[in-house]
């Protein structure tokens, strides 16, 4: 098993390899793993009414993919959590020192601040979060994340304004064993609760969640 | 041969990439975006520039045309229409709205269509959090309203909807193909 994949990944460096020497700039920080190369299509197509964006938006909700399990069984009980997020990608940044800078806030995503809402009461760290929408935000350190709830919803995610955070929690940053093109946040059904699966490049951190 | 060797390639590394995702999604292709009355909402707020209250918001996905015929072509004509791909299409009003003579309080609700040539529906229905219109129930229906269909000069490659002002009266602008709709809310 572990041969063929040797031998995929070397059919994919060698597939993408001449495509990139063409067209790219020598690869300097990053080495992008054959699994994502193929969505690195510019996603901007200019629209007369608005262009499509190039970190597009994505939604997460727990239970996963809870519409589609909805659509499987009219008499599922509300969901639990519902993420709104923008997926920026790396094409080619250094996500540390490049893209994200240690200790300075990030809007965990793009564009339009991360929205969770949370369809009924939920504990994190010990700290009840009453039902209800809120936005997250993050702050990486070297070996973990700050990731904070903030009440300041519908807004643009650049400017976080602290004095309307409801919750601070503190997380360890892993490696993970496979490199993301693209930003991911989703849910994983734990024991009493669900995870905040956080996972970008090469790293991945997790955000227990208790219901 | 080559293409043959291409496509197997190919497929292989379609799998391989699935392997090696660890499950975590990829990237839609037809991307999700999100839309406010008024327009740039988020923006404005967090400027400081804001003139007056966030209305409404509506969250849909953007599949593209890619060459294909959409209006009684891929989306049928007379068949209900989820409004864009995946998740199905949700707006939100934050604050009582009148849609087609009908009062309807804030919160979310799902938004449909049914496309005609000449005419669309609009169905405002207050099922939420569902995937496509695949289980669509009338009963749970808040609103319906007809609108007239304009043609563009121009071809849209990506759905879009936009949120324009007249008057007391606000318009959830739907443009795809060379059609576009407009959905009259009034506050």
């Amino acid at each position: 098993m572990s041969k063929q994949f040797s031998i995929l990944a070397l059919l994919a460096c060698l597939a993408f390899g001449c495509d990139q020497q063409e067209k790219e700039a020598p690869v300097t920080e990053v080495a992008v793993s054959p699994d994502t190369v193929k969505n690195q299509q510019p996603d901007i197509t200019v629209n007369p009414f608005a262009n499509v964006d190039v970190s597009p938006m994505d939604m997460s909700y727990f239970p996963v993919d809870y519409p589609k399990l909805k659509m499987a069984n009219a008499n599922i009980s509300p969901p639990v959590i519902r993420l709104i997020y923008s997926r920026p990608h790396l094409q080619r940044r250094a996500l540390f020192n490049g893209i994200l800078k240690y200790d300075e806030p990030w809007r965990l995503g793009a564009n339009e601040a991360s929205e969770i809402t949370f369809y009924k009461p939920v504990g994190i760290q010990g700290k009840k979060i009453p039902a209800g929408r809120y936005i997250i935000y993050g702050i990486p350190h070297a070996d973990k994340w700050t990731i904070i709830l903030n009440s300041n919803i519908d807004s643009w995610g650049l400017k976080q304004d602290s004095s309307k955070d409801v919750g601070r929690f503190v997380i360890p940053i892993l490696a993970n064993d496979v490199t993301l093109e693209y930003f991911t946040m989703v849910f994983e059904k734990t024991d009493g609760g669900a995870d905040l699966v956080i996972a970008w490049a090469d790293i991945v951190a997790r955000l227990p969640i208790r219901f | 041969m080559k293409r043959n060797a291409f496509l197997i390639l190919w497929a292989l590394l379609i799998s391989f990439a699935a392997i090696a995702q660890s499950g975590l999604p990829d990237v839609d292709k037809s991307p999700m975006d999100m839309c406010h009355y008024p327009t740039q909402y988020p923006n404005l707020k967090t400027q400081d520039k804001k003139t007056e209250p966030l209305t409404a918001r509506v969250i849909y996905s953007r599949p593209k045309k890619e060459g294909r015929q959409i209006f009684g072509g891929l989306v049928e004509y007379g068949k209900l229409w989820r409004l864009g791909a995946n998740e199905a299409t949700e707006i939100e009003f934050y604050r009582p709205v009148i849609i087609g003579g009908k009062k309807i309080v804030k919160g979310r609700y799902t938004l449909y269509a049914i496309v005609n040539e000449k005419s669309w529906t609009f169905i405002i229905n207050k099922e939420t959090d569902v995937w496509g219109s695949f289980k669509y129930s009338p009963a749970k229906d808040v609103a319906r309203i007809n609108v007239p269909v304009q043609q563009l000069n121009e071809s849209i490659e990506s759905l879009v909807m936009n949120f324009e002002k007249e008057d007391q009266t606000i318009k959830l602008v739907v443009a795809w193909e060379n059609v576009k709709v407009a959905l009259p809310i009034s506050l």
